[in-house]
This record gives C-alpha cells, sequence and structure tokens, in this order.
C-alpha cells in the first residue's frame, strides 16, 4: 500500500493552473464496487516505504461515485457514454471511467465541459474519441495497452497526463500540449527522450521503467522541477544543467559507473536531491565524497539530508585525492623530464664515441700515410684531435651542436644513491652539498662519462661523499685494466659493479682479479653482484703478485720517489686548493694519505695517468730531452778530442821521447861545456 | 782498446753503435725530472743505481715506449720483464684475446702501440680470427719476434710482397747474377702458388742482413729455418722464427718453451706474498723461511739470462798500457 501522503512541491510553485485541481492520494481502498473513484496509481507497490515522485493532491473526496451506463452506439466499434443529467451536473467536469474492461476509448457525447478523465486500468489500445474533449486538463490513461501516444492533438488545456504502464514506445505527437504540467510516462518501453522541448510548462516527468539508456535532449523544459528516471539502463546524462529549475533527479537503478558520465549535474545550480543508488558508482569508495564535492548545491543524497560533517569530510577526501593525484603528476613530469635528459645524454654519448673511433681510425690512417692533409673543424664541441678530415664528422659535430641546448646531463639523489649522468654532471660534486644528505649516501652510480673524467674528481668525491662505498659504472669507456689503479685513491670501496655496457674491459678474463688484486687493501666484498671468496684473493694474488713484487722491489730507488711522489703531489695539489675552505679536512687527509701510502707500497707504484695528462707529460720532458741530447753530445765532443788527443800523442810519445833524450845527450856530451852553460844559465836568472 | 775494428768508427759513431749515448742521455735526462728527490742522496749513487738498473734489465719498468723501444737491449729487457711478471698468467693456463694481453703490456708500458700487438697476435694466428684466444707461450714468442726485430721484419715484409709479385729486388745486387736471372724467371712462373720460394726468400734476406743496421737474427740460424721447406707464406716464416730455440737463445730473453713457466726464485717470492694475503688460514706452502735465500733482497743473481750486447765488462778489456788512460777516469 502506498505509505504516507507527500505534499505536493507543486503547492508552492508559482505555475499551477488557477483551476484549482489538486488530486489527493488515496490511501484507503476501494470501499464498493460501483463506486470509482479518482485513484491515481503511482509506482508499483514495489518500493516498499520508499518515495513516491510526484505527488498530486486532490481535495476531492472519494466519497463520490459516478453513475455510468455504456450504452452500445450506432457505430459498431465504439460505444458510447451516457450519463445521467444530476450525475451530469453534480460532477460536470470529472468522469471516471476505470476499470471498465474497456478496450476503445468510448465516445464522450455531450461532456465539452469535461475537465477530469479517467480510464485507469482498463484495456484501451489506442488513444481516440476524446478530441471534442477541449476542455480537459487531467487525463488519466494509466494501466492500458496504449502503444503510441496518438489523439491528443486538440486538448491544448491538457495538464496532468498520465500514461503510466502502458506500451508506449516512443515519446510523439505532444506538440500541441504546451500547457502540460505532469506528464507520467512511467512503465513503458520508451528508448529516447525526444518531442518534449516545446513543453514549456512541464513540472514534472516520470520516465521511470522504460528502456532509456542515455539522457539527453532535454533543452527547453524551463520549468521542469523534477524529473524521475529510476529503473532505465542509464550511462550518461546530458543537458540537465540546461533545466533551470530542476530540483529533484531520481537516477536509482541505472548503470551510471562513473561521475564523469553525469558531470552535468555539477553544473546545474538548482538541484537540490538527487539518487544514485542501485547505480555501480554506488559500490565506490570515492562515490559519496566526489558526489558532495562536485554538487555543493544539494541537500539530500539518496533520500538522506546531507550533514555538514559529510561535507567537511567531502571536501577534504577531495582535497586529498587531488593531491594525491598533483603528487603523481608532478612525479610522472619529473620521470618523463628524467627519461628525456637521461636519453638526450645518451645520445651525446654514441655520437662521442662514434667521432672518437673515427678519430682513432684515422689517426691510424694517417700514421699511415703522412701525406693527408689534416684539416680543422672550427668550433668544435668535442675534444676529438684536430686531424679529423672529411664531411662525415662535420655532421656529426654539428649534430652534436644542437643537442648541447637541451639538458645534457642529470644529477639525481635518491636516498642512498647518487646518480650521475652525463659528464657535465661532475661539476654538481662541488655543490654544496648538506651533511645529511651527503653522510647518507652510499651507492655513487656513473653513467655516460668518460673514466678519465670521472678519475679527475675521485678525490674531490673523497672528501664530499665520505660514505661512499659501492660505485657503480655504466658506460663509462673503462677499456684498460690500469685505469682500475686510479681506484686506488679512495678511502674505501666494498662493492664495485662495472655494467658490461660501454665498459669493454669486462670481456677480459682477468679483470676481476686484476681489481682484486689492485685494491686489495679495500677488502672488498662484492664485485659485480658476486662475493669475493678467499679464493678469488688467493688467485689474484697468485696472478698478479710478483708484478707488486717487481714493481716495488725492482725498481731503483729513485724510480719509486718518483713515482710515489708524482701521486702524492697530486693529491696535495688538490688539497692545497680546498684547503682555503676547510682547513680542518685537509689535517685528515694528511693523516690518511700517509696512512694509504703506508698499507701498500707494493702497488702503489701501479698508478694510472690519463692519456692526456700522460701525453702532455712527454710533451714536457721533450725539452729536457733536447738539452741532455746537446749536453751529452757536448761531452762526447770533448771526449772524443781527448780521446783524439791522447790517442796522437800516443802515436807521437815514442818519437818525442827520443828526441828528447837525444837532446839531453847532445847536451850532456861535452862536459865542460854543459858546465858552462848551466853556470851560465844560473846566472841569467839572477 | 786499440783494436782494430774500434778505431774503424769514429768516436761518436762508435758510442752510438754501442747505445752508449742513449743511456747517458737517458740517466741524464732522468736526473733532470727528479733532481729534487735525487739530490737528497747524492749524483753518484743515483748514476750507480741507474746503471745497475740497466744491467739487470729492470730500466724498462714503467717507461714510455720510445725509450724501451730505443735500443736491442731495452727491449730484451721489457720481454724479459714481461715474461716474469705474467708468467704467473700463463701457468694458470688462462687463453687471453689481443686485447687483453696488450692491456697486460699496456700495465707496463702505458704508451705501448696497439699496432705491435696486433702484429704480434697475426703471428700466432696466421694472419685469421683476430678475436681468437691465445696461450701465453704462444703470444710471448711472437711478439718476442715481433718486438725485438719489428724493422727487420718490415723490411722482410717487403721484400715478401715484392717476391710475391714477381719482382726480385735483388737482381742488381746479387753477386751470382746469372743464377739470379735464372730464379727471376722462375719466380714470374711460380708466383700464382703460395708463398715464395725459400732460398731465392734466404738470398734475400742474406743481403738484408748485412745491410741492415738494426738488429737481424743471426743469418746461420735464419738459413737453418729456411731450409727445411720448399715454400713457404710470410706468416709461416715468422711463425718457424718464433718457434725456433736457437733464435730464442741467440735472443737471450726468455727461457726455452720448456722452461717458460719455472722461475723458482720468483715462484718463492710469490708463496711468500701469498701467506700475507688478509684472512689467510692455512699457510699455502710449507715454510718458506727454511729455503736458503735471503728474505727481502732484490734477486740480482740467480738468473740465467746475460745481457747479450754489453756482455763484455769494462775491465774485461785492460791491457797492459792503461796508466795514461786512468788519467781519463777522474
Amino acid at each position: 500500500m502506498i505509505p504516507g501522503k507527500y505534499r505536493s512541491v507543486s503547492g508552492r510553485a508559482t505555475n499551477n493552473v488557477n483551476c484549482g485541481l489538486h488530486l489527493v492520494i488515496q490511501t484507503s481502498s476501494l470501499p464498493e464496487k460501483n463506486k470509482v473513484e479518482f485513484k491515481l496509481n503511482k509506482e508499483t507497490p514495489s518500493f516498499p516505504g520508499r518515495l513516491l515522485q510526484h505527488d498530486l493532491e486532490r481535495n476531492y473526496s472519494s466519497r463520490q461515485g459516478d453513475h455510468i451506463n455504456l450504452v452500445s452506439s450506432s457505430m459498431p466499434s465504439f460505444p458510447i457514454l451516457q450519463r445521467s443529467s444530476e450525475e451530469k451536473i453534480l460532477y460536470s467536469d470529472r468522469l471516471t471511467l476505470e476499470r471498465q474492461k474497456l478496450t476503445v476509448c468510448p465516445i464522450i457525447d455531450g461532456e465539452e465541459h469535461l475537465r477530469l478523465l479517467n480510464f485507469q486500468h482498463n484495456f484501451i489500445t489506442r488513444i481516440q474519441n476524446i478530441s471534442n474533449l477541449q476542455r480537459l486538463i487531467f487525463l488519466d490513461l494509466y494501466d492500458n495497452q496504449i502503444e503510441e501516444i496518438s489523439g491528443l492533438s486538440t486538448l491544448r488545456s491538457l495538464r496532468v497526463l498520465l500514461l503510466g504502464k502502458n506500451r508506449i514506445k516512443k515519446i510523439s505527437n505532444l506538440e500541441n500540449l504546451k500547457s502540460l504540467d505532469v506528464l507520467d510516462l512511467h512503465g513503458n518501453q520508451i528508448t529516447k527522450i525526444e518531442n518534449v522541448n516545446h513543453l514549456c510548462d512541464l513540472r514534472v516527468l516520470n520516465l521511470a521503467r522504460n528502456l532509456l539508456s542515455h539522457v539527453d535532449n532535454l533543452n527547453g523544459l524551463d520549468s521542469l522541477t523534477e524529473l524521475n528516471l529510476r529503473h532505465n539502463q542509464i550511462t550518461f546524462v546530458r543537458d540537465v544543467d540546461n533545466l533551470p529549475c530542476l530540483q529533484r533527479l531520481f537516477l536509482s537503478f541505472n548503470n551510471i559507473s562513473s561521475f564523469d558520465n553525469v558531470s552535468c549535474l555539477a553544473d546545474s545550480a538548482s538541484l537540490s536531491d538527487i539518487t544514485f543508488d542501485g547505480n555501480p558508482i554506488a559500490q565506490e569508495s570515492w562515490y559519496k565524497h566526489t558526489v558532495l564535492q562536485n554538487m555543493m548545491q544539494l541537500r539530500q543524497l539518496d533520500m538522506k539530508r546531507i550533514t555538514e560533517e559529510e561535507r567537511r569530510m567531502a571536501s577534504i577526501l577531495a582535497k586529498k585525492e587531488e593531491e594525491k593525484k598533483r603528487e603523481s603528476h608532478k612525479q610522472s613530469l619529473l620521470k618523463e623530464k628524467k627519461r628525456l635528459t637521461i636519453n638526450n645524454v645518451a645520445r651525446k654519448w654514441d655520437l662521442q664515441q662514434r667521432v672518437a673511433n673515427i678519430a682513432t681510425t684515422q689517426d691510424r690512417k694517417d700514421s699511415d700515410s703522412p701525406s693527408q692533409d689534416p684539416c680543422q673543424i672550427d668550433g668544435s664541441t668535442i675534444s676529438a684531435s684536430p686531424e679529423e678530415t672529411g664531411s662525415l664528422d662535420a655532421g656529426l659535430t654539428s649534430a652534436l651542436q644542437g643537442l648541447a641546448v637541451i639538458d645534457s646531463h642529470l644529477v639525481e639523489v635518491d636516498g642512498d644513491t647518487l646518480s650521475l649522468y652525463g659528464s657535465g654532471a661532475l661539476e654538481s660534486l662541488d655543490r654544496n652539498w648538506s651533511a645529511q644528505t651527503a653522510g647518507m649516501v652510499t651507492t655513487v652510480s656513473f653513467t655516460f662519462i668518460e673514466f678519465d673524467e670521472i678519475v679527475q674528481v675521485l678525490p674531490k668525491l673523497k672528501i664530499k661523499f665520505p660514505n661512499s662505498l659501492h660505485l657503480k659504472f655504466k658506460e663509462t669507456n673503462l677499456v684498460m685494466l690500469q685505469q682500475f689503479n686510479a681506484l686506488a685513491q679512495l678511502r674505501r670501496i666494498d662493492q664495485l659493479t662495472i655494467d658490461p655496457q660501454g665498459n669493454p674491459v669486462v670481456n677480459f678474463t682477468l679483470w676481476k682479479y686484476y681489481v682484486l688484486f689492485r685494491l686489495s687493501h679495500f677488502s672488498m666484498q662484492k664485485i659485480n653482484g658476486t662475493e669475493v671468496t678467499q679464493n678469488d684473493m688467493i688467485m689474484a694474488e697468485r696472478l698478479f703478485g710478483i708484478l707488486a713484487h717487481v714493481a716495488s722491489s725492482e725498481l731503483p730507488q729513485y724510480r719509486l720517489i718518483s713515482i710515489l711522489g708524482d701521486a702524492r703531489k697530486k693529491q696535495f695539489r688538490y688539497l692545497l686548493e680546498t684547503k682555503g675552505k676547510k682547513p680542518g679536512i685537509v689535517n685528515e687527509e694528511n693523516n690518511d694519505s700517509k696512512r694509504l701510502v703506508g698499507e701498500n707500497t707494493n702497488r702503489a707504484t701501479l698508478n694510472y695517468t690519463t692519456r692526456d695528462f700522460y701525453n702532455e707529460k712527454l710533451e714536457e720532458i721533450k725539452e729536457k730531452k733536447k738539452f741532455c741530447k746537446m749536453y751529452i753530445e757536448d761531452l762526447v765532443k770533448e771526449a772524443t778530442e781527448i780521446n783524439m788527443k791522447n790517442e796522437a800523442l800516443q802515436k807521437l810519445w815514442p818519437q818525442m821521447f827520443i828526441e828528447l833524450v837525444r837532446d839531453a845527450v847532445i847536451e850532456i856530451r861535452n862536459k865542460n861545456s854543459y858546465m858552462k852553460l848551466c853556470l851560465q844559465q844560473i846566472t841569467d836568472q839572477k | 782498446m786499440l783494436s782494430p775494428e774500434r778505431l774503424a768508427l769514429p768516436d761518436y759513431e762508435y758510442l752510438a753503435q754501442r747505445h752508449v749515448l742513449t743511456y747517458m742521455e737517458d740517466a741524464v735526462c732522468q736526473l733532470l725530472e727528479n733532481r729534487e728527490d735525487i739530490s737528497q742522496y747524492g749524483i753518484a749513487r743515483f748514476f750507480t743505481e741507474y746503471f745497475n738498473s740497466v744491467c739487470q734489465g729492470t730500466h724498462i719498468l714503467f717507461r714510455e715506449f720510445s725509450f724501451i723501444q730505443a735500443t736491442p737491449h731495452n727491449r730484451a729487457s721489457f720481454l724479459r720483464a714481461f715474461w716474469r711478471c705474467f708468467r704467473t698468467v700463463g701457468k694458470n693456463g688462462d687463453l687471453l684475446t689481443m686485447k687483453e694481453y696488450h692491456c697486460l703490456l699496456q700495465l707496463l708500458c702505458p704508451d705501448f702501440p696497439l699496432e705491435l700487438t696486433q702484429k704480434a697476435a697475426r703471428i700466432v694466428l696466421m694472419d685469421d680470427a683476430m678475436d681468437c684466444l691465445m696461450s701465453f707461450s704462444d703470444f710471448l714468442f711472437a711478439f718476442q719476434i715481433q718486438f725485438y726485430y719489428s724493422e727487420f721484419l718490415d723490411s722482410v715484409a717487403a721484400i715478401y710482397q715484392d717476391l710475391l709479385s714477381g719482382k726480385n729486388p735483388n737482381t742488381v745486387i746479387v753477386p751470382t747474377s746469372s743464377s739470379g736471372q735464372h730464379r727471376q724467371r722462375q719466380v714470374l712462373g711460380e708466383a700464382s702458388m703460395e708463398g715464395v720460394e725459400a732460398s731465392l726468400f734466404y738470398q734475400c734476406l742474406e743481403n738484408l742482413c748485412d745491410r741492415h743496421k738494426y738488429s737481424c737474427p743471426p743469418p746461420a740460424l735464419v738459413k737453418e729455418v729456411l731450409s727445411n721447406v720448399q715454400r713457404l707464406t710470410f706468416y709461416g716464416f715468422l711463425v718457424a722464427l718464433s718457434k725456433h730455440h736457437g733464435i730464442n737463445q741467440a735472443l737471450g730473453a726468455l727461457p726455452d718453451k720448456g722452461d717458460l713457466m719455472h722461475d723458482p726464485a720468483m715462484d718463492e717470492e710469490l708463496e711468500r706474498l701469498l701467506v700475507q694475503v688478509p684472512g689467510l688460514v692455512n699457510s699455502v706452502t710449507a715454510s718458506p723461511e727454511a729455503s736458503c735465500l735471503p728474505s727481502r733482497t732484490p734477486p740480482r743473481v740467480g738468473s740465467p739470462w746475460r745481457p747479450l750486447h754489453h756482455s763484455r765488462k769494462v775491465d774485461a778489456e785492460s791491457d797492459g798500457s792503461t796508466e795514461e788512460t786512468d788519467e781519463s777516469e777522474t
């Protein structure tokens, strides 16, 4: 049974007709058989305790009945209706013909003043024979078998049209019903909302229990206050924001699954009451606060009042969602930027490698055929040798210059890992890192940077990131075992990862053993993820131990000093540079280096100087070599001259000796004259 | 002192031929570079150490390639040093690629050129599949030939090419001109077969050895190599050279192939070092202290190697009348 009464909201509305028609819902059952009451059978009672859509009040009691007589007429199909005159006078404006087993609309004669006509619960298939009732205001054809809306074109005053529970498939032929106030089409087979755009006085539209799949085409319904769309198959709703007066919208038991599909609701300022229960959207965790947040104007949701608390919760949750979305958006932006930068760095690296390869092969060609003229490429941004020739290189260098405009390196600190991409990133080591950040970093990863460049910043790394224990190298051009010697200057390494990509040294059979050997004072625990075993250490020592022995004990003293001195000189030079900034650390460094040198003199002579430095050194030595050569030449000349003179003397000496003796003998042959000669010589001297 | 061959050359050239000047220049250069350090303990000691190390063959360690290549003695010393340092790698049985051997070479000489290593590898691999793995002994002997006689080999290559293409570079020079012309016609006919005829090849090489100022393998041994075959290819010839014991011994840098892995003195050192590996619980061998060698003296004696070109010591040549020459030693 239909529970309570509901006041009509339309009672407050201004667009009510002045005929004063109000219809009240009957709560009691039919008292007598013959008495026909005006009954408005609304929603099927399958909604226990649930709400009714629109309510029409009637203030006519149900006491009256109408006596009707259905007389067969002269026309074969249509009966003619006649009423007694007293009834005509009493109830001149209404006629009830419900449950009369009518299959057709009877012809109603002489009732031109009729304003209310009730055909409920019959079997009428077509609306006919009512065109003459041009004063009709209320027409009830609930629960019939009507398949098409028709025959209404003359009822220009019609206000209430109840066509619920019929078989109507299409909304049509309502063009002239411009005064329509209530249109009830529930329980039909309507698939589309159409042909209602002219009903600018319509206040209530009931399309429940139809076959609608979407809602649109609602413009023009400027008075619509209530729209009942329950029990359809609606997936999305549009045009509702074009309804300036819509206050109640019932969408229960449809197929709405996302708020985006009903987004127009947010734009409707008039909506205060909405139901979504029975839709998939109502099962979602974000349902309530999303609806509340998007429809601030709501007063009731799913027939429950919205409290302030709920609203507050909704806005908080919605803000949180917003935050989360913004965060994730920012994250994905960052990630994208990182990815692009890394790609850029990789491309630059690739180009560099290719150019370097061309340069080296051409170097070799040049050395074979020195007749080639070297030509220089101006403004080259890469450090390739100036002996490149050919247009291929020009193309590559210009491409490289183009790339330099975008971000060319990336520095990232992620918890305990510092990642450096691209050689420009090495400069970031000069930055002022907070002690906390720097202290947390235990892993340093280098990618797309030449190892020779990394070597030069290792002292900085040692100072700025003292806890770095794990070094990773990828695409760093490690080609020689020697290069690992450079890592010995660090304070400590627990783990080393050399990615095979871009590091040809990994292809060597002995590289791991060499690393273990040269960096044995670190007692490394892992290389490329695999644990270092005792056997590995023994093997490393076995393979290269003699090298260390030879390098330390068989070098002459001065060489030892000079080689070690070089390494220490470099350290001190760097320390002098930083001396101004951090005096406290310098002392530490001194002790450190002393300790280190003491640890491993055995291997300390195995150093690595980058190729550039090495060539520089050789260049410097050239001057000295020239000087030495000249000096030695002078010495040799002197020596050979002396030697020649010596040999000449050797040859001449016997002869000279004989002559000396002969001269002496000749002198002494005459004793007397010799004595006189000697005395004279002595006197002459005085 | 006054032997005729000495006086045949003017002084400067004599010194140059014996590479005395190279060492003098290098010594003075080293002195200049490290004068702060050396001035601490005296120049006389420096020169002593320097020439001692030249004698022992340790002077080439970690030096630049131009110095290592400068004299045959340097080259031989370098080969020997390489053998001693990396013999353990060979003993371990690892087969390495050419690049890795080059790496090992670079550990001792940072700017060692790749071409030499490549050429040596070509000898081992017979100019085929340059990425193949090579054993230590194969590589070492081939490298010895390539490095020690590198200029000689370049000329030999040129001669070989000429012979292959039919030109006999010796038709002008060979004294027995009639036989040379016969040979030339023969060579033209045989150019399509693989390699060159051994005897003709030998004649060219003999001439090369005579007029070449760089070091060459002893002609008698070359003849031995070439007498065994009728025809041979360039790399076949080189391989034969590298495997020839006599040439190896004539060079004097490396021990025989059979003894390549043996170096008892170094093995003792190694055992001592292994004991010191941190965390090692069991000592690897029986007490090395029991051996007769003293603990930390550098092994100045005991190696069977003697320097070839400077074997004559100064005092072995003393004649009678040296009183006057003693003056020059002040």
